[in-house]
């Protein structure tokens, strides 16, 4: 069992980020200035990562892959697309 | 998929014929393909070893933006760095700059691949830390490692930024 006094481990910061933090732990960070200020650098970080877009590749990607793709005929040839 | 191709190679004509590469080798190989092991975490190992490969190949791991790990000198970090702006801008070299030219995604590319891999599993693709081992083959503590490092690393880039 984690000592209430210890400060929080890495894992545990993350957990906090997500609001997975057991609530003993979070009494432990709502009283330790230490743990809050280590605790607020990573999630900013974790925020920003989390928010950055997906990107798509170019319109017409999927036509190009498919035509380059095998497909098993029923005599069990190879046949390109 | 393409996110992280993008991101690891961070740029967009190579990121697509990565893409290209890793579908043809599912779509091609998929009789390999082995059903204790998640779909979406075939496909990303394959991609992953596909970008790792190319940075290996070409070194672009050594061209930061602060040039070669190597360097020592102002000299050699200008002469091994990335020139952003030192030539015309293409439609394409535009729509990058704009994608990948926020503070986050320079501090992205700042990382080591190992750790960048990582990082983008666990937080912008929402892996867990035993899927991103058993996607990359790698122990979990290391993965814990890089992981904590790389947050530490972005950190350190994002904080110098705001000083």
């Amino acid at each position: 069992m984690t000592d209430i006094s210890m400060h929080l481990s890495t894992d545990e910061i993350e957990l906090w980020a997500q609001g997975l933090l057991p609530a003993a732990r979070a009494l432990h960070l709502a009283d330790c200035s230490l743990c809050r200020v280590e605790a607020d650098r990573e999630r900013k970080v974790i925020l920003e990562l989390v928010q950055l877009p997906r990107f798509a590749p170019a319109a017409g990607f999927a036509d190009r892959v498919m035509a380059q793709v095998k497909i098993a005929t029923p005599s069990g040839d190879w046949e390109q697309r | 998929m393409f996110s992280l191709l993008y991101r690891m190679v961070r740029d967009r004509a190579l990121a697509e014929d990565l893409a290209q590469e890793t579908f043809i080798k599912v779509l091609n190989g998929i009789k390999s393909y082995r059903p204790e092991f998640k779909f979406s975490s075939w496909i990303f190992k394959i991609a992953n070893n596909a970008a790792i490969d190319h940075l290996r190949r070409k070194s672009i791991d050594t061209l930061s933006l602060d040039g070669a790990p190597s360097a020592e000198t102002p000299e050699q970090m200008r002469a091994t760095s990335l020139q952003l702006g030192d030539r015309t801008e293409s439609p394409l070299d535009e729509v990058q700059n704009r994608e990948l030219g926020t503070a986050i995604e320079r501090a992205i590319a700042r990382l080591r691949p190992e750790y960048r891999s990582c990082i983008l599993l666990r937080h912008v693709e929402g892996y867990s830390y035993e899927e991103i081992a058993d996607t990359l083959e790698l122990p979990l503590g290391t993965v814990k490692t890089y992981i904590h490092r790389a947050r530490n690393e972005l950190r350190g880039y994002l904080e110098d930024r705001r000083e």
